[in-house]
């Protein structure tokens, strides 16, 4: 029998757009591919431009070189990540009792979460600054005290990404029937949490690990009125006082960026999340 | 010339056939259902009814008319959808209003026609209320009064009833049938459960991997089945393994039991293996005057379906399932009892592959 | 709440004792604890400190002088530069990520332009803050490629006035990380589509503009808005790009907060609280107008 018997939803599915709607289509990913392509390429372009007639990469050589560049690079790298662990330590449980034990605090904890999209970073660090620079709630005192402090916001930044990135890993998993089910073969919580749920949530953490990274490893406002010596304000810093090594930074802060969201893309499959607040 | 002509139409996507050869001729005012499993095409065939495919071959006559090209927006040819389809941000009144609107009618048209629809479908109170305010019964009967209200050629039902509570699913289909009659629509019914199909068409098209198996009325599909597939897709079936003793006078056997049949076996010879079909409601306990065919059995199992008992029978090495009607006076056989069941030489039934 | 505790657990009641607690429960408030204290360490208490110092009087004392000083040439003409960024970018922004999700989703485009139109707004609507700026002035800064292009065309952009360091430019960089975030958010909902509308449209008679402008447009409108008001909060409370670019001088809402917290430029600490509590109140309003609008929407893409 000539005849198949796949089943016609499928083959049937895509009724193919109009000839005159793939041309728009087309027109406009190509129109804005070039708005965002461009900036990058001529980027790029000045990134290879750092020595007389020849291309090359010199600009990067001297960026690396740069006696400032990889003590900044490596406190934001470190920043980073303790804000990540404090953020995991302090989201997951609160994700996790919110969606099985109370779950009537849930609009309180999603209100808060919103609040880093309500607060302005610049405003949030005046506050900060008024709070906690003077006695009887001095933090600030000396540099190292002032870099705890932010990474502890840079932890509370990252609370709209991580709630929703664990939030929507636990609802994935059905958590009150796993957990049920532990229980009922005689498992502690501890046992549960680390046995049971986290390694079901890998890939919402690891999401909401990598874009809390994104957003912090180059953050500017914050790290500068606190005074850090972090990557965003070295990337400021060098944009007035050096020509082409700018140029290379923004290309290497550019990858760090698209490895974070690639590595997101394919552990999630395309689920990645949006963002928000510059 | 009938009033909506499919002739040799095909579909194919790349190289697979998911519909071949379908040709039917619907008169005005007929309800026909499309009867087969999920992949069978006939989904496919509806939807080239109503222009969102075009056949790869043949033709489609509307009152005399060629639709085959025409576009969708054009054939005035109303369809019901499977997820209903209703238009969120629209009220029940707004919906139904929306076929009208686009033919910009005048407003106390629509206004008019509306109220006629709304209270076909006996939905006044909810005129007001939008799509995810209803209930799934409700959102159907809203669809169906937007796919009237345009007073299409013809009404396509691509399985409307799917995914409702069976009682809903009762009320609505005869609902669907009432209304249709009232209006004299004609209407094509897309569906893969045979009770619904037995119970609402007026003739029925049996489809499987995108053929057409059989088309009659619902009486003559359940009865005389033409092929083995429609046999056991309409209604229950027991199935067994035969060999022809005399094909001049319908003789078979069963595991050295004799049995006759009334189906034609004129081109077999003696010693062929064939396939019997019986359908379990035509066995019954022996009434050895009448019946063609005297079994012996043993009783193996009882399972009692409300309406219905079921019995299952070992005969030879064989288990039929025979059904009787329930009644509070029955007398029902032990398990392991020997009995005689008996059944008529037309219900022994010899199909094509 | 009390799901866990269904099971008899006798051992936690003595006879005719006091009903304590049971310890599971306060168990979860330990365990979601840490999340309010650091929320209001780090996000509440310092706006408060804000709000507070805002409505206090020089000597102490409730005030709403500081409000009304807003009403000031310099707060204005920032507040008023912001709006109309944020206002142009969300509306420019949100048309043409919604263009761009149309084209992905249902304009014929392939699937992996679309894995790459989602991975690249990722990364896109992230990129913002110095790496973004420097970008924009290799591009069309004095000294830029696109600008170094038009000089070889004979036509200088600079001698024309264009600059990147205004209104015009700074609309053209926001749009850099603007677009995307239109994208990932609209995109789910213009999927959100079903094809059957559109079937079910044309099947009654509309044709394709007929079938955009009932039924399409207004599902996809309260995501537009939303998106839209989302994207103007993203663009009023942006600093670093801004501040990367014009070194702070420019005149905008946020780069005056920032020149507020390094020196007291407005001569008024009471007034440089109420700027910044301004900021948070547009912001909520906006926030709060997008997660209605999204509810909405959520309802009818269901």
């Amino acid at each position: 029998m000539t005849v198949s018997s796949n089943s016609m939803p499928g083959a049937s599915e895509k009724k193919a757009p109009s000839r005159s709607s793939r041309f728009w289509a087309w027109l406009i990913f190509i129109l804005s591919a070039a708005y965002f392509l461009v900036p990058l390429g001529a980027t790029f372009y000045w990134s290879l431009k750092a020595e007389k007639d020849i291309l090359g990469f010199e600009a990067y050589k001297r960026l690396f070189a740069d006696s400032n560049f990889l003590p900044a690079f490596s406190q934001s790298v470190v920043n980073a990540a303790a804000a990540i662990f404090l953020s995991l330590l302090i989201i997951v449980p609160t994700a996790y009792w919110v969606t099985l034990r109370l779950p009537k605090l849930r609009p309180v904890v999603e209100f808060i979460t919103l609040l880093p999209f309500v607060i302005p970073a610049v405003v949030l660090v005046f506050g900060l600054i008024r709070l906690y620079s003077r006695p009887p709630l001095l933090w600030t005192a000396t540099y190292e005290s002032s870099r705890v402090l932010l990474i502890c916001v840079y932890a509370a930044l990252s609370f709209p990404y991580m709630f929703r990135s664990v939030d929507n890993g636990l609802r994935a998993i059905d958590v009150r029937s796993l957990t049920e089910a532990a229980q009922s073969l005689g498992a502690n919580w501890v046992t549960i949490l680390f046995r049971v749920i986290f390694p079901n949530l890998r890939v919402a953490l690891l999401s909401g690990a990598l874009l809390t990274f994104a957003i912090v490893i180059g953050e500017l406002t914050i790290a500068l009125y606190m005074a850090q010596h972090t990557l965003g304000p070295y990337m400021a810093d060098l944009t007035r006082s050096k020509v082409y090594e700018p140029s290379a930074m923004a290309i290497v802060s550019f990858s760090v960026t698209w490895m974070a969201m690639g590595v997101i893309q394919l552990i999630t499959g395309g689920q990645g999340q949006a963002t928000g607040g510059h | 010339m009938a009033y909506l002509t499919l002739s040799g139409i095909s579909k194919q996507f790349s190289d697979s056939y998911v519909v071949k050869d379908f040709s039917l001729e619907i008169e005005k005012g007929e309800f026909v259902s499309f009867l087969g499993p999920s992949g069978c095409g006939k989904t496919t065939t509806l939807r080239m009814v109503a222009g969102f495919e075009s056949p790869t071959t043949g033709n489609i006559t509307l009152d005399g008319v060629d639709i085959t090209d025409s576009p969708p927006n054009k054939r005035n040819v109303g369809m019901i959808f499977q997820s209903y389809a209703l238009f969120p941000n629209m009220t029940v009144a707004q919906n139904v209003a929306f076929g009208l609107r686009v033919r910009r009618e005048t407003a106390s048209n629509i206004k008019q026609r509306v109220e006629e629809m709304i209270s076909l479908i006996h939905l006044e109170e909810h005129a007001h209320k939008f799509p995810y305010q209803l209930s799934g019964g409700q959102q159907r009967r809203v669809s169906l009064a937007r796919a009237l209200a345009i007073q299409p050629h013809v009404l396509l039902l691509d399985e409307p009833l799917s995914a409702l509570d069976a009682k809903i699913r009762v009320s609505l289909r005869s609902e669907i049938r009432a209304i249709q009659r009232k209006l004299g629509i004609t209407a094509i019914f897309v569906t893969h459960d045979q009770e619904e199909a037995l119970s609402i068409s007026d003739r029925i098209v049996v489809m499987n991997a995108g053929l057409i198996e059989q088309v009659g009325t619902p009486f003559e599909v359940y009865n005389f089945p033409q092929t083995q597939f429609v046999a056991n897709f309409v209604g229950s079936l027991n199935n067994a393994a035969a060999e022809v003793l005399d094909p001049a006078r319908g003789l078979l056997n069963l595991d050295g039991i004799q049995l006759i049949t009334a189906s034609d076996i004129q081109s077999k010879k003696k010693g062929d293996k064939v396939r019997i079909s019986v359908r379990p409601e035509r066995f019954s306990f022996a009434d050895v005057q009448r019946k063609d065919n005297v079994l012996d059995c043993t009783i193996e199992n009882i399972t009692f379906l409300g309406s219905v008992v079921r019995i299952q029978v070992k005969i030879g090495n064989t288990k039929f399932n025979m059904d009787t009607f329930n009644n509070p006076f029955l007398e029902l056989p032990k398990i392991g009892d020997r009995e005689q069941v008996s059944c008529s030489k037309e219900a022994v039934l010899v199909l094509d592959e | 709440m009390g799901t866990v505790n269904t099971k008899p657990k006798s051992t936690n009641e003595t006879e005719g004792g006091a009903k304590r607690p049971p310890r599971s429960q306060i168990g979860s408030w330990l365990g979601v604890l840490p999340f309010f204290v650091f929320s209001g360490l780090f996000l509440i208490g310092p706006t408060l400190v804000l709000a507070y110092r805002s409505l206090e009087a020089d000597g102490g004392g409730f005030t709403l002088g500081n409000y009304r000083q807003l009403v000031n040439e310099t707060v204005i003409n920032s507040y008023a530069m912001s709006i109309r960024i944020s206002l142009t970018t969300a509306i420019l922004g949100g048309i043409i990520g919604f263009l761009i999700a149309w084209a992905v989703s249902i304009g014929g485009l392939s699937r992996p332009f679309r894995t790459i139109t989602t991975t690249f707004s990722g990364v896109a609507s992230n990129f913002a803050g110095v790496p973004l700026a420097s970008a924009f002035v290799f591009t069309l800064g004095r000294v830029g490629a696109i600008t170094a292009l038009f000089k070889l065309l004979g036509f200088d952009l600079y001698d024309s006035g264009f600059t990147l360091y205004s209104f015009f430019g700074l609309t053209l960089v926001y749009l850099y990380f603007q677009i995307p975030l239109m994208v990932l958010v609209i995109l789910p909902a213009v999927d959100g589509l079903k094809r059957d509308w559109r079937e079910a449209a044309e099947n009654l008679g509309a044709t394709s503009f007929q079938y955009w402008r009932y039924v399409a447009l207004p599902v996809l409108m309260p995501s537009i808005l939303g998106t839209m008001i989302l994207l103007f909060g993203n663009s009023f409370g942006a600093h670093a790009t801004a501040y990367a670019l014009t070194g702070g001088l420019f005149t905008l809402a946020t780069l005056l907060i920032g020149q507020q917290i390094s020196g007291d430029v407005l001569n008024n600490p009471g007034l440089g609280y109420a700027v910044a509590m301004g900021m948070v109140i547009i912001m909520g309003v906006s926030i709060l107008i997008y997660s209605v609008l999204q509810r909405r929407s959520e309802r009818w893409l269901r």
